[in-house]
């Protein structure tokens, strides 16, 4: 028994559904809560019965996984860098719709 | 000279011309002219060895562990094709100098004198890798010199990339081939390799293969179309490339490989039929060409199939008649080029119908123009006669039935008709019968321009008179490639099948210059309802619409549909799978203990919380969700004991909700609506991933002890690094090279987006910067509640005031976080994040737009940060046991434990930060443009280099 698996289950089909959006912003939106489910996965395969901090070494068996922690937190700071990115992205053009090229309004898809 | 140093005198060429350009511009050409006539003077006693017989030869080691080596051989056949490079080349040089207009011209000099060594380089290599890089060099400096002619030259440009570069393709597989069946990259070892002399599939396919790369660069049909196009390219350009040199380069290829091939029957009847049609077709086209220059190129076509032609027969007289009229040609037609230049330059046309009579205007014109195209209509006493007679006399040498032979010399003497008549015209029509007055301004130009122009083709003379000079050379490149005599040159052979031929060519040429008035107009049309070039237009046309094609079914510029097709296979493999493995009962049971009741509380707030950012058409509304959804999930990571990484989710949670409401400014508070039929598809794709996605981490994880890693980690990670913190460690020491791309990553998405900013006009961004007035409580009827809630200086004081104090004590806790990150939660990254807390809180208390921090401080942030880590790196080589990248030193300081990775940690730090300013700068001025803003990344002094070169 455990919740990790559908508070990943959660997450990944709110992203998705934002993923399918029209609008830079609500993609945006899914890839954060795709990073938060990718985050918890990495963490899940550490196990999540071990759940001492890695700092005090001498908790003996109780320590967590400390390398799929490392993971995280370097997915989560590339997570903060793509996703500045693709604000400035959605910042052209004054509309963040995906249907249109922000500078002529040109419809693309009919 | 050897040969190693000769490359090197020629590579050193390009390098000088930078600054002698800058210097004295144009006039560089009289400088390399003398240079490569030095080099050529240089290079005669090693000539000198080479007709003795003794081909020179020198090797490298270059990439051993794939057998390639530098390897350069000189023998007779490169000989003819290097002097022919050094010598026309220093011609078109000086004539360069004259002809171009008076400015730096750099790229003209810069791409002809890469040229050059890529063409010496072709000639000499003897490794099979080497040829095949020398080949490319040759394409692309073509390519740049035809582009370098500006607009009118980028289509052609285009075509000939295109042409040569299928000619680069076929030589690429053909070398890998024949890498594979010989074992072998030496050029020489493989030509005399006997796996060719079983005539199987293996060879057929080489030589077919080393045919079309031939024509592609000699121009052969089908691949003609791109040398017309090319004299869109400056006159000497063609004098040398289209002439000399690059249309060489194909000739050399197939000559070369004539050891190999030259009684291969596929080879002799492709080449054959293909050199002669070629040689027919381009002659008809020449005569219909009023462009004197676009004559010459379909002449150039015309002759270059005669030389095919004769490579394809493949005996010695025939061979021997090849090389001689490579000569010839070379000689006579980069001269008519380069009188073509001289024409222009003199009257300010080269167009015939627009040309008045030029020969009393400019008589030493005329006279060169007559020895030129006399000797390329094969007229006796010239050198182009006694070639000419010797490519006739060869196709009667034809291996196979006899007719074969007859055929070929009646194709042959029919092409001879057709280049006798279009010299006439250029003769004719540039000095004879010209309609229009000659008027003043018509001169003959100066001996600057008209000297280079006249000396290969006078050269033809003494070397027809006396054909015997070559007769050493000549011998020694036959040699080379079929180990047998060359065919004795002279003028007289007695009355032979060839000289009736030649009569006949003059007699019937002289019929068709007699009546040329009459029949000009039938002929200077378009023959053909299409052409060459708008063929291969046509097929890149096809190319671009099944391309756009491919693109749509996968949609790469529409989102929705572009991660379609991977969720739907994401979510077959791992639903498909996990509920698979789940049936068939092979998955581990799961240790115990996995959850903690706080698991379930967050659950229902993640699900809240997702729900709320789905739902909400109100961007605000579904920001302050998105962060909810964020603190949750940073309680879950604290309540999996990762404090470190709880932190980071933190602080960069915080950090994206506010770059997020200052992008939100700029743009429409709601949502684009959408139907409720458009949402169910998404809707069903969401859940489906979502199970599959919760199913798959049930499955996978959760069902084992710890990991070996993590085991080592815990086990050894203090006693290796002296260190509490393991995920710290991990980060800057144990992992220290996925940080340091990571931070890569970072510091480019920051100038990605200073960057992207600056490539979109002023205009465009300003019309998007107005943004929708946000007033929490719609409209105010008291005019004074209305006005307080605009004040944005009145309403920012006590956030002003809390800053004073707030803002050293974030420095403090960040330096302090910094600091215990070897021990406790912290690090490089987490104080990063809280000193751009810092900044966030700085820019959010002024009343107006303006960036946090000095100008360009962020982008200098993020390339220190990357230098230092990286640079930090390199400490790690001065580790005694195991000097590595990035391999960590420890030192005490009194009692404190210090460590180089420390450094690597301010590196992570400035880059995090600087990334965070660049948000903050260039997403929170929306409304004000600093106008400073306008060219962030060009630099503040005087005028841009690149304007300037534009200007």
């Amino acid at each position: 028994m455990t919740f990790l698996p559908i508070t990943v289950a959660v997450l990944v089909a709110g992203g998705v559904y934002l993923l399918l959006q029209p609008g830079m912003v609500r993609i945006i939106f899914g890839i954060t809560l795709l990073s938060h489910a990718a985050n918890v996965v990495l963490l899940a395969a550490g196990v999540s019965a071990w759940r001492a901090e890695p700092l005090d070494t001498h908790a003996g068996d109780e320590v967590a996984d400390p390398l799929p922690m490392a993971f995280v937190l370097t997915a989560i700071v590339i997570t903060l860098a793509v996703t500045v990115l693709m604000l400035a992205m959605a910042r052209l053009g004054g509309d963040d719709d995906t249907y249109r090229i922000p500078d002529s309004g040109e419809e693309r898809h009919a | 000279m050897t040969l190693v140093w000769l490359l090197v005198a020629l590579a050193a060429v390009p390098v000088l011309v930078v600054p002698l350009t800058g210097a004295i511009g144009r006039r560089t050409g009289w400088v390399v002219a003398v240079a490569y006539v030095a080099i050529a003077a240089a290079m005669v006693p090693t000539a000198r060895d080479v007709l003795h017989g003794d081909p020179v030869s020198t090797t490298y080691e270059w990439v051993p562990t794939l057998g390639v080596s530098f390897s350069l051989r000189l023998d007779g056949l490169g000989l003819v094709f290097l002097t022919i490079v050094l010598l026309i080349g220093a011609a078109v040089m000086a004539y360069s100098a004259e002809y171009l207009s008076p400015k730096r011209q750099l790229g003209f000099y810069l791409w002809m004198t890469t040229f050059a060594l890529g063409m010496a380089g072709l000639v000499l290599a003897d490794d099979l890798v080497l040829l095949f890089l020398c080949w490319e060099i040759t394409s692309l400096a073509s390519f740049l010199l035809i582009a370098n002619a500006g607009s009118g030259g980028e289509a052609g440009a285009g075509r000939t990339m295109l042409m040569t570069f299928i000619g680069g393709l076929a030589l690429l597989v053909a070398v890998s081939v024949t890498i594979v069946a010989t074992g072998t990259t030496s050029l020489s070892e493989v030509l005399a390799s006997d796996v060719w002399s079983d005539q199987g599939p293996l060879t057929v396919t080489v030589a077919v293969l080393v045919a079309i790369a031939g024509f592609t660069k000699a121009a052969q049909f089908p691949f003609h179309p791109w040398l017309p196009d090319a004299m869109a390219a400056a006159t000497p350009v063609s004098a040398y490339l289209h002439a000399a040199a690059v249309v060489k380069a194909g000739i050399y290829l197939m000559l070369r490989w004539s050891e190999a091939f030259h009684d291969v029957a596929v080879w002799n009847v492709l080449l054959v039929c293909t050199g002669l049609f070629t040689a027919a077709m381009a002659g008809l086209f020449a005569l219909t060409q009023t462009d004197l220059k676009k004559l010459m190129a379909y002449s150039t076509v015309s002759q270059l199939g005669l030389i095919t032609a004769a490579i394809g027969i493949g005996t010695p007289k025939a061979l021997t008649a090849a090389v001689v009229h490579t000569i010839a040609h070379a000689l006579f037609k980069s001269g008519l080029f380069m009188m073509v230049g001289v024409i222009d330059h003199g009257a300010g046309t080269r167009d015939i119908r627009r040309l008045p009579a030029l020969r009393r205007a400019m008589p030493w014109s005329f006279a060169t123009v007559i020895v030129g195209t006399a000797a390329m209509a094969g007229v006796p006493p010239f050198l182009g006669f006694v070639s000419k007679e010797l490519l006739l006399g060869s196709m009667l040498t034809a291996t196979g039935p006899t007719w074969a032979g007859w055929a070929a010399f009646l194709g042959l003497d029919g092409g001879a008709v057709l280049t006798f008549a279009y010299c006439a015209k250029i003769l004719f029509g540039a000095f004879v019968d010209g309609e229009r007055d000659l008027d003043d301004t018509v001169h003959e130009p100066g001996w600057a321009l008209l000297l280079p122009a006249m000396l290969p083709i006078w050269a033809g003379l003494p070397l027809g008179l006396a054909a015997g000079v070559l007769h050493e050379p000549v011998d020694t490149a036959v040699q080379a490639m079929v180990h047998h005599e060359a065919y004795e040159l002279s003028l007289w052979h007695g009355i032979t099948p060839e000289l009736i031929g030649t009569i006949v060519i003059i007699s019937i040429g002289t019929v068709l210059v007699l009546n040329r008035l009459p029949l000009r107009p039938r002929l200077e049309r378009s023959l053909l309802p299409f052409s060459g070039s708008g063929a291969i237009d046509g097929s890149v046309r096809l190319a671009h619409r099944f391309g756009g094609f491919l693109a749509r079914t996968v949609g790469v510029d529409h989102p929705a549909r572009h991660v379609v097709p991977p969720l739907v296979v994401l979510t077959l493999v791992l639903g498909v799978g996990s509920a698979g493995s789940l049936a068939l009962g092979d998955v581990p049971a799961t240790v115990d203990d996995l959850w903690r009741p706080i698991d379930a509380a967050l659950l229902l707030l993640v699900t809240l919380g997702v729900l709320g950012v789905v739902l909400s058409q109100s961007r605000l509304a579904a920001t302050v969700f998105l962060g909810g959804v964020g603190i949750a999930v940073t309680v879950q990571l604290f309540a999996l004991g990762a404090p470190d990484v709880g932190l980071t989710q933190l602080m960069v949670e915080m950090l994206t909700v506010i770059v997020i409401m200052l992008v939100l400014r700029s743009l429409p508070t709601t949502f684009a609506h959408r139907t409720m039929g458009r949402r169910k598809g998404p809707m069903v794709l969401a859940v489906a991933v979502g199970v599959a996605a919760g199913l798959g981490t049930w499955v996978l994880t959760g069902r084992r002890g710890i990991a070996e890693p993590g085991r080592y980690f815990i086990d050894e990670g203090y006693e290796e690094t002296g260190a509490h913190n393991l995920v710290n460690v991990i980060l800057v020491e144990f992992r220290a090279l996925d940080t340091l791309g990571e931070l890569t990553v970072l510091g480019f998405a920051g100038l990605a987006i200073v960057a992207v900013l600056a490539s979109v006009p002023q205009s465009a961004r300003r019309a998007a910067a107005e943004p929708p007035r946000l007033r929490p409580m719609g409209d105010l009827d008291d005019p004074r509640a209305a006005h307080a809630l605009e004040d944005a200086v009145g309403n920012l004081r006590p956030l002003q005031l809390l800053l004073r104090l707030l803002l050293p004590a974030l420095v403090v806790v960040s330096a302090v976080i910094f600091w215990r990150g070897h021990n406790d939660p912290g690090g490089g990254f987490i104080a990063a994040l809280i000193g751009s807390s810092a900044v966030a809180l700085v820019y959010l208390g002024r009343a107006d737009d303006r960036p946090v921090g000095p100008h360009r401080l962020h982008v200098g942030l993020v390339a220190g940060g990357v230098l230092l880590a990286t640079l930090t790196g390199l400490l790690g080589y001065l580790e005694g046991d195991a000097p590595t990248y990035l391999a960590p030193l420890y030192t005490y300081l009194g009692s404190v434990h210090l460590t180089t990775s420390m450094i690597f940690d301010v590196g992570v730090y400035a880059a995090v930060l600087g990334l965070v300013m660049i948000a903050f700068d260039k997403l929170g001025n929306a409304e004000q443009m600093p106008d400073e803003d306008d060219a962030p990344l060009e630099p503040a002094g005087p005028a841009n280099p690149r304007e300037e070169e534009r200007a």
